[in-house]
């Protein structure tokens, strides 16, 4: 199937920056280890599901009819979403399982710092794959400028972090810049390396946004069905919805829950309860569906300018 | 996209008994007491066809999260 062929590739390409570090064991198997996480370039299931990793090349195919010129980039991206999660992971400090949690802050930083100049290395390859050098360079600056968004994004949600009054439209900016910022940065460089249309470059970074929004919002949802998010006290959609639509008992239990940062919630089951029978879930799933609409309608769009966008419906199926 | 006819019809719909048995049976006839746009209608209403109202976890709800809608992997 394509999609195992293409995960092939990806794989390749990955182990091939990797053997550029130096010949030291542990480091590499450190530095490895992220990429090997769900969901991630080096993961064993990347072809099954919606295939994330794959998400640059499928674009860059459905415009161009070919990818593996833009392997490297692909890998590139890889590369600086395993270093975020590292980084993540440091900041949030709340698994036993993650890497700083094992081998401490100092080593975590190291491999994350690694991760981010190999995706530098890894972009610089599109040189051998007959990628020309401005075509290199405006996806260097692409792709630093979205990450410089994402890491701007995140701050400002560090920074809202302790507050429960977070509008809507925060929320929706904050998610826009942290989040989708990361699927429309793979949808733009794909465009990029197929075509030179402007238009499809600007209608495929348009449908990774919307992509990406969805993403979030199901990621939000599902934090409440399973009750994570909710021990987290994290204040994500659903939350935000049922803060500004409760008033009484009901906004009094929310408030306790989200709006401390730390600390056991004494009954998350209700809380997760609450936030269904407030319709919040249900306005969220909404919001969700919202940005799958509008995505679908993006593809048309770009269907209509001629890409051939089949596999790209298996992200929002 | 903020969307305050949404929160209204949403918010009205749970706390109303008597909206949402109308909801149930014509859903049309409640929207169009919302300044709703036509996409958010039609994203209400294909919603309502998939899944109803969301009052509870259900297979339907599980199934439309699919879990690897994320390019994150989950939180266990």
């Amino acid at each position: 199937m394509w999609q195992e062929r293409q995960a092939a590739l990806l794989r390749d390409e990955i182990e091939a920056l990797l053997s550029l570090l130096p010949d030291m064991g542990s480091f590499y198997d450190l530095v490895k280890e992220p990429l090997t996480q769900d969901r991630r370039g080096l993961a064993t299931e990347i072809a099954h599901g919606r295939p994330w990793p794959l998400l640059p090349l499928i674009v860059c195919e459905a415009i161009s009819g070919h990818c593996e010129h833009a392997l490297p980039a692909a890998a590139a991206l890889q590369l600086l979403m395993a270093a975020g999660d590292v980084f993540d992971d440091i900041e949030d400090a709340d698994s036993s399982e993650s890497l700083p949690a094992r081998y401490g802050s100092a080593v975590a930083t190291s491999v994350a710092t690694t991760l981010l100049a190999l995706a530098e290395r890894a972009i610089t390859r599109l040189k051998a794959r007959g990628v020309e050098d401005n075509i290199i360079v405006r996806v260097m600056d692409t792709v630093n400028s979205y990450y410089t968004t994402a890491c701007a994004g995140q701050h400002l949600d560090l920074c809202l972090a302790p507050r429960i009054t977070v509008s809507e439209d925060v929320y929706l900016r904050v998610a826009g810049m942290k989040s989708a910022s990361q699927v429309e940065c793979a949808c733009h460089i794909g465009a990029l390396l197929a075509t030179a249309s402007k238009e499809l470059i600007d209608i495929f970074g348009r449908f990774g946004h919307n992509l990406g929004m969805a993403a979030q919002i199901t990621n939000d949802i599902q934090g409440v069905t399973r009750g994570s998010d909710i021990t987290k006290h994290k204040i994500t959609l659903p939350v935000i919805y049922a803060l500004a639509q409760t008033d009484g008992e009901v906004r009094n239990q929310l408030e306790d829950t989200f709006g401390k940062q730390a600390g056991p919630v004494p009954n998350p089951t209700s809380i997760r309860d609450l936030l269904f029978r407030t319709g919040a879930i249900h306005y969220a799933t909404i919001k969700m569906e919202f940005y799958k609409q509008r995505a679908l309608d993006i593809l048309s769009e770009a269907e209509g300018a001629g890409a051939s966008v089949e596999r790209l419906k298996l992200f929002l199926e | 996209m903020k969307s305050e006819a949404l929160q209204e019809l949403v918010k009205t719909i749970f706390d109303d008994e008597k909206t949402r048995r109308q909801f149930m049976s014509n859903p049309d006839s409640v929207l169009a007491q919302f300044t709703l746009t036509e996409q958010e209608k039609k994203v209400v209403l294909n919603t309502h066809a998939k899944l109803g109202l969301v009052t509870a976890d259900s297979p339907q709800l599980e199934a439309t999260l699919d879990p690897t809608a994320n390019w994150h992997a989950p939180i266990p």
